[in-house]
């Protein structure tokens, strides 16, 4: 065998040769002086290269490196540099209160909904939840969030709180106004129906994909729950570096009748043209009583980390929704979280009653307000969660839901 | 692994954040070899890992731990160059530093100077031969080395034998008192 060049004697010294290179090598080394002088010579030049870089290894305090917490700073930090405010303020905007069957599920989703250990299939496989039924919690609109006016200091908490945390990583952008129904199928890829003694809708708005995520921190929920006097509040550990991710396909709105085009997709830049068009929308509200809306959205898909254990967590956001810990221990454990959609209503200007629509379990949700009574009417059929939203009682919801084709 | 596509469009939010959790913390070992600063080294890692995320067809592609190293490294290398150029480094190096606990401040600058000319003999080689004595020293195995700098496995030993002679000749020339050193 010729001699051994000096690249496959460093290959020998790094124990990087094996099979017949390695025997070779080992072989001529025993009996080649040459080479077995080179080798030493690459050794030495290897172990001063070394003990030289050594020098930068870290020190012993720089050694703890945490890459959950690093995760959460990397995403809270991305998530200011994609500035998902404008769609977060869309989605919790009052302005979405007629349509909050379906806005509130995306938030009230993140939240609140858990996984069964049962549902776990793999490892690395994160759970993924679907919506298969709807069950309503009364709450105390007077505590957080409920009925928090845009300006006050916990809806700004709040809205702090999911800009920092929360990633959109799919936004929907704005709304694609579509002609017919027949159009609106074809984008969404799902049959769309029609209120039938309605005729056709007036306006009709098709919601790309919308896709975000967010990574707990416990420490800053701990701190959010302090400043809101709500330390009472105990937020379970396996919280901490969870990231929750949701996704909701695309969705349909249909607004038949005198339905205000909405403000909402404008980006407003300043705080005070936020609060006019809030006003706005306040005045167009009370006007839309001749709107009704059906929305259609399929199922939204919620992943989150398998050993999580979200019960505890829907337990403590009732609790911050105004619910006693009994109360909200005992209703956590009425609830399959892995396929409900829970909604919350307020508990002294609604009611809720289950009744049959579209042949199958609906839940119709009535609110009493100063310019009359409102109605929500839940279904979900095929996999497709339906809203029907409207002024009237319930009657009129349950007739036009009759007429549904 | 999660039984959903993979696609080249956008990043599996898991996928993203598994990829995140294997690699961050020695990428950050990393960084702090190069720049000796935990902050600036974790600032570049979020850099690096940022770009992976704009980056989705990477993982398809597969090679991700290759494409981070080698992103961070150049990175690394890149701000270590620049700053070796200004003649700042000197002076931040060696005024950032806390006095140790358990060192006493002489011991401690003695290893920063050390560590600083280091440095300054990295940013002075070739970037792609200091970018494989900074993996390597970092504990790199040669398939991960492979796969950092795209070549193959049987070349690596030649290769780091021509960067260390680089480096020791560099390092002699600007430090020739230290000679009973190495």
């Amino acid at each position: 065998m010729t001699c051994i060049h000096d690249g496959n004697l460093r290959l020998y010294l790094d124990g990087e040769l094996a099979g017949t290179e390695l025997a070779e090598v080992t072989e001529h080394l025993a009996s080649c002086a040459e080479c077995l002088a080179r080798l030493e010579k690459v050794r030495t030049a290897r172990a001063e290269t070394e003990a030289v870089l050594a020098t930068l290894a870290p020190t012993a305090d720089d050694v703890a490196i945490n890459p959950a917490m690093a995760y959460a700073q990397f995403t809270s930090q991305f998530a200011t540099d994609r500035d998902p405010k404008t769609w977060i303020n869309r989605l919790l905007a009052p302005s979405w209160r007629p349509v909050w069957g379906l806005a509130m599920l995306a938030l009230i989703i993140a939240i609140l909904v858990s996984v069964s250990p049962v549902r776990v299939l793999a490892q690395r496989l994160l759970a993924m939840l679907r919506v298969q039924k709807i069950q309503v919690v009364t709450i105390d609109p007077t505590t957080l969030m409920s009925g928090s006016e845009p300006d006050s200091r916990p809806y700004k908490l709040f809205n702090q709180f999911v800009a920092d945390n929360v990633v959109v990583t799919m936004d929907p952008g704005k709304p694609q106004v579509v002609s017919n129904l027949t159009t609106a199928a074809q984008l969404v890829g799902y049959p769309i129906r029609m209120i039938g003694s309605l005729g056709a809708p007036h306006r009709i708005e098709v919601n790309d994909e919308t896709a975000f995520q967010m990574t707990i921190n416990r420490d800053r929920v701990t701190t959010l729950l302090d400043e809101i006097g709500r330390s009472d509040i105990n937020v379970p550990e396996s919280l901490n570096g969870a990231l929750i991710a949701v996704h909701i396909p695309k969705t349909v709105i249909s607004m038949y009748g005198d339905c205000p085009v909405r403000e909402r997709y404008v980006n407003s830049n300043s705080e005070s043209q936020a609060l006019a068009e809030r006003k706005m929308e306040r005045m167009a509200n009370i006007k839309d009583t001749n709107c009704t809306y059906l929305i259609q959205a399929p199922s939204p898909t919620v992943s989150v980390p398998p050993d999580l254990n979200m019960s505890d967590i829907a337990e403590a956001a009732l609790e911050l929704a105004g619910m006693t810990p009994a109360e909200a221990r005992s209703f956590c454990q009425t609830v399959d979280w892995s396929s409900t959609l829970v909604v919350p209503i307020p508990r002294n200007s609604s009611s809720y009653e289950t009744v049959t629509v579209d042949g199958v379990e609906g839940t119709l949700i009535t609110e009493t307000l100063s310019q009359g009574n409102r109605y929500s009417l839940l279904w979900i059929k095929n996999g497709v969660i339906h809203s029907l939203a409207g002024h009237g009682n319930s009657s009129d919801a349950l007739s036009l839901a009759a007429s549904l084709r | 692994m999660t039984g959903r596509e993979r696609s080249s469009e956008h990043w599996d939010e898991a996928e993203f954040r598994g990829v995140f959790l294997q690699h961050y913390s020695r990428i950050v070992a990393i960084l702090i070899r190069l720049l000796g600063d935990r902050s600036c080294a974790e600032e570049m890692a979020n850099d690096a890992f940022w770009r992976l995320y704009r980056q989705p067809a990477l993982q398809v592609d597969g090679n991700i731990g290759g494409w981070l190293y080698r992103t961070a490294t150049n990175l690394g290398i890149d701000a270590l160059r620049a700053s070796s150029r200004r003649r700042q480094y000197e002076e931040d190096a060696g005024g950032s530093r806390d006095e140790g606990e358990n060192t006493s401040p002489l011991e401690d600058l003695l290893r920063e100077e050390r560590c600083y000319r280091v440095r300054a003999v990295l940013s002075s080689i070739k970037p792609a031969q200091a970018q494989l004595l900074i993996l390597r020293s970092s504990g790199l195995s040669y398939k991960e080395l492979a796969d950092a700098l795209n070549v193959k496995m049987s070349s690596i030993g030649t290769m780091l034998n021509r960067a260390e002679e680089e480096f020791r000749s560099r390092y002699l020339a600007l430090h020739p008192n230290e000679e009973e050193e190495l």
